[in-house]
């Protein structure tokens, strides 16, 4: 197994969006979600979740409230909200531009120029 | 959506901090335990397992940082302990912190009386559902350039059938009635008004019935609401009073009549804002169209505007000028908003406060800017390791910004104090000596809560943003260097601190000038002879009912009687009678012929002066000099020739060249021979300020009380007194009721209160004024002081150094009096251009006044500079005792 990629700046706001998109999650939900979807390819650091969520929840992104976990514990689930869903797709929008245009970039050879 | 989240995220941050921070702590700690156990499936020791999941998860106090600042609550942190350093800062300083509060207290505790006054008189609306669309409506006469005057009664029933942009329109008009019934009558405060009047202000009795259309009628119109005052006060508030009978006598009528009472209107209804009705009784008509003597009131269709009506009535009007040219050709229709009608008069006089309470409160500001930057030289070396170790400039500035506004809400909670003491004061003085519609409403209430509060952060922000700037910009090096020496204060900052007590000083002397130029008017207006003798004189009221008194000879029987009552009682000069007293405002005009000279090519056709009626006697009672001719005397009676007394400017007008002693005149023409009625001249007698004190006497003639005159009803009795007149009103009083218990006495009044009352307006605008700018001189001296004293201080070591090389005493203190008296003087010469641009807006408060008057703006000068003289004088006396020995080791 390769040694688990450092998150890239900026970039941890947009999984959350994503794990959540696809199903209420508790914290550490979120996190074993964008590992397992990831194959354990990305490294989190576990306390650095948490600023994130809150300020998701802050600018109106997720929306959170108490629950029940899988083991009868009391936990705090977060959910994507419209503006959420809305801020997720233009994100993977730009993310995507962004990336073909890097990627086309790196892949010039000496001759294309 | 995103704004009411963060809101969410404030108010729980203040309101439910310890929730959040629980949910908070529950959540990591949830976290670390899933971990915790998944690390122990996998095969780990629960002591391992525990050990990695701290290790993998960081601090949690950390992520717990990182959440509070991701949720928006860093900054209501700061806050919080900037409020609590900055209450610890101030109680660290007693002396600066009571000052500031003091100076703060005063400023803005008199900009919230101020305002709690303009609220309840100016911008609270009116008592009445949606009042915004009740309305005047008035005539116009473009002829005699009047935009607010009384319909005639023809003219409303127009206005009243062809508009249709109002709901309604109602006529009303005072009227004084008589109660009689039992031994005494009453005079009672009527209000005759339109049916439809009540339903227009959307206000319905609450006992009975409102007036219905066909009662203007005559011979249906015997019927009354009563006040609710009135109601309990004559019926103990019995609901059976609806359906009696009420004896009055309206002043106009010929006799008593009975009405039935139809309603009574609720507890809180009161038309009128100066003095409430008693009772309301239909107005009848007069198909006269030549007679104005109506307000009218409407209330607009809900989707009409101003504008809208006031087309629509412009085309009535011309309509009705077209087909009524004789009585209306000049007329026109003018639509007021009602509040404006009642208040707008006054709108200039309150600006006129609250401007002097607003320059009041920036010299305060300026005051306590001024402490904040000599206290910031002390506090230097803290900002500037707080600094060091990574506050922001904006987070420096945020942390002083917070101190001060801090010191205002202070300031501003002792000015809610001071406020309500203050204001209660306003209006027990204006509310005494003028009619202020509304004033009796000013309270504290929210909306002054919320002003005063508004007041306190917004000065907050303005006294503390130039010190908070200063100091937040300071070079850091230089501050953590310099720190440990006595500051010395950059340049920059002593710029900042001339500038604010320049600023100051000149607006002690603009508010000094308009004092200054007020009080020069009101002594030119207490110097002014009124033109007869007021000392010792009672004045009062009386009214003669109509049905009583019609017949000369009843009047003539009654007032012989009543004066020769009066004069027999011990310590009485004489005694007379007046229609109008002098100084009392009212003023009749009477348009005359003089037999034998041709009739005056322009104008009207006729000559018009004032005219006034008065009993034999009045002359000599007042002291008026007759300069020549008699007075009016026994001589003079029903049945001889009728008589007239002229004023020196009447007689300087019509007679220049001769004397008008035994001409002849004629106003009224015998009803049928049609013959003119001559009046023959007696005497001239000297002018008396009938109007005011500082109003010219106008041409006046004087009809005799005992011969046949006009509007007789009201009459003044006037007595000469031995000694202080109120010691007499009560046997003056019993006396004049002796003689017929049916004539109501009203007011009794000594002749100096009645001259005081009239020129209430101006003395009561002199001393406020003249409060406010002796506050604001008091502040500025102390600025003026406090700046020269701090630099005094600052200077020691330069002191010492001058004095040690040969500077004499006297070099020392013309040193430090010159940077006082510059500063003073800047002030002067700004206040003095800026005073020149302001002061003819005390016209509004005094109509005498002269806005450049030379000698008052040099008076006020002097003083302010003799006040910045010895502002600069105790701290120079301070320098030159520095002793240079002392002052060099200082060093």
């Amino acid at each position: 197994m390769a040694k688990p990629l450092d998150l890239l700046q900026g970039t941890l706001d947009m999984l959350i969006l994503k794990a959540v998109s696809l199903g209420p999650l508790h914290g550490y939900g979120v996190l074993l979600r964008i590992e397992q979807i990831s194959g354990n390819r990305l490294e989190i650091q576990q306390g650095s979740l948490y600023p994130a969520l809150y300020r998701l929840e802050h600018q109106g992104l997720i929306a959170s409230e108490w629950g029940e976990s899988e083991n009868k514990r009391k936990a705090k689930y977060y959910r994507l909200t419209a503006a959420g869903r809305r801020q997720l797709q233009t994100e993977t929008e730009s993310w995507n531009r962004m990336a073909d245009v890097i990627a086309g970039i790196l892949g010039t050879s000496a001759e294309e120029v | 959506m995103r704004t009411y989240s963060r809101l969410r995220g404030w108010l729980l941050a203040v309101f439910n901090r310890t929730r959040m921070e629980d949910d908070m702590d529950a959540e990591m700690r949830a976290h670390m335990e899933a971990y915790t156990r998944d690390l122990m499936r996998k095969g780990l020791s629960s002591d391992e397992a525990l050990r990695r999941s701290r290790l993998e998860f960081g601090s949690i106090e950390t992520a717990k940082d990182g959440c509070r600042e991701s949720s928006g609550l860093r900054f209501w942190d700061e806050l919080g302990a900037d409020i609590r350093f900055g209450a610890r800062m101030l109680r660290k300083n007693p002396g600066f912190t009571a000052v500031a509060v003091l100076t703060l207290a005063l400023a803005i505790g008199a900009n919230s009386a101020i305002f709690s006054v303009v609220n309840a008189v100016l911008l609270r609306p009116l008592p009445f559902a949606d009042s915004d669309k009740l309305m005047m409506v008035w005539a116009t006469d473009s002829r005699r350039g009047v935009s607010q005057d009384v319909a005639s009664y023809p003219d409303f029933l127009d206005w009243r059938a062809q508009s249709k942009s109002f709901a309604g329109l109602a006529a009303f008009r005072n009227a004084t009635l008589i109660v009689s019934g039992g031994t005494e009558s009453e005079l009672a405060r009527g209000l005759r008004v339109s049916p439809g009047f009540f339903e227009i202000l959307k206000v319905q009795p609450s006992l009975g019935r409102s007036f219905r259309a066909g009662e203007e009628e005559l011979g249906s119109s015997q019927v009354a609401i009563l006040s609710d005052g009135f109601w309990k006060r004559h019926f103990g508030g019995a609901l059976d009073a609806v359906g009696k009978t009420i004896r009055l006598t309206a002043m106009q009528d010929q006799q008593a009549e009975t009405y039935t009472i139809v309603g009574v209107m609720p507890e809180d209804f009161r038309f009128s804002t100066d003095e409430a009705e008693d009772i309301y009784i239909p107005l009848v008509g007069d198909p006269n169209r030549n007679h104005g003597w109506l307000p009218v009131i409407g209330r607009l269709r809900s989707n009409v505007p101003t504008l809208q009506a006031q087309a629509e009535l412009d085309l009535i009007g011309q309509q009705l000028a077209k087909q009524y040219p004789k009585s209306n050709r000049d007329t026109g229709v003018n639509v007021q908003p009602m509040l404006e009608a009642l208040v707008g008069k006054l709108r200039a006089a309150l600006m006129i406060f609250v401007g002097v309470v607003a320059a009041v409160l920036l010299i305060g500001c300026s005051n306590v800017a001024n402490l904040m930057l000599a206290r910031s030289a002390v506090r230097r070396k803290e900002l500037a390791v707080r600094a060091a170790i990574g506050a922001s400039r904006g987070r420096l500035m945020r942390q002083l910004l917070t101190e001060s506004v801090l010191l205002a809400l202070f300031g501003g909670a002792l000015a809610l104090l001071l406020a309500a003491w203050i204001s209660h004061g306003l209006v027990a003085l204006l509310g005494k000596n003028f009619s202020i519609p509304r004033i009796a409403n000013t309270h504290i209430d929210p909306w002054v809560l919320a002003f005063t509060l508004a007041l306190s952060v917004t000065t907050g922000i303005v006294f503390g943003v130039v010190p908070a700037m200063t100091s937040a910009a300071h070079d850091l090096n230089d501050d953590l260097r310099e720190a440990s020496r006595g500051a010395t204060g950059s340049t920059r900052v002593r710029r900042w601190r001339w500038l604010l007590v320049v600023g100051e000083t000149a607006l002690a002397l603009v508010l000094l000038a308009c004092a200054g130029l007020l009080l020069q008017g009101l002594m030119a207006l207490r110097g002014t002879s009124p033109g007869f003798d007021r000392s010792n004189l009672l004045t009062v009221n009386l009214s003669l009912p109509k049905s009583k008194f019609e017949q000369l000879d009843s009047r003539v029987s009654y007032m012989s009687a009543l004066l020769s009552r009066i004069q027999a009682l011990p310590e009485i000069g004489s005694a007379a009678l007046v229609a109008d007293l002098p100084l009392g405002g009212s003023q009749d005009s009477l348009a005359f012929h003089i037999i034998g000279q041709p009739e005056p090519t322009t104008g009207k056709g006729f000559r018009v002066a004032e005219f006034n009626i008065a009993s034999p006697g009045y002359f000599h009672t007042m002291e008026i000099p007759m300069l020549s001719g008699r007075e009016f005397g026994s001589e003079d009676t029903a049945s001889t020739p009728r008589v007239a007394v002229i004023n020196k400017t009447a007689a300087r007008r019509f007679w220049p060249d001769e004397d008008p002693v035994g001409k002849q005149i004629w106003s009224e023409q015998d009803p049928i021979t049609k013959q003119p009625i001559p009046l023959t001249i007696v005497g001239v007698a000297g002018d008396v300020r009938q109007t005011g004190l500082g109003r010219p006497s106008r041409a006046e003639i004087y009809l005799d009380y005992l011969q046949p005159v006009p509007d007789w009803y009201w009459s003044v009795l006037v007595v000469r007194t031995a000694s202080d007149p109120m010691r007499l009103a009560d046997a003056v009083k019993n006396a004049a009721s002796s003689v017929d218990p049916d004539v109501p006495l009203q007011q009794m009044r000594s002749m100096e209160e009645v001259l005081s009352t009239s020129i209430a307006r101006e003395r009561v605008s002199t001393l406020l004024l003249g409060i406010f700018a002796a506050l604001a001189l008091a502040l500025a001296a102390i600025g003026l002081y406090g700046v020269v004293s701090y630099s005094v201080a600052q200077r020691t070591t330069e002191m010492g150094v001058r004095m040690a090389l040969g500077a004499t005493r006297a070099d020392v203190l013309r040193l430090v009096l010159s940077q006082g008296l510059r500063l003073g003087l800047s002030g002067l010469l700004i206040g003095l251009v800026s005073a020149a641009m302001v002061t003819r807006l005390l016209t509004h408060l005094m109509e005498n006044v002269h806005p450049y008057d030379p000698i008052a703006l040099s008076v006020v000068s002097a003083g302010l500079m003799a006040v910045v003289l010895f502002a600069s004088y105790v701290p120079a006396r301070r320098a030159t005792r520095i002793n240079p020995i002392s002052a060099l080791r200082h060093e």
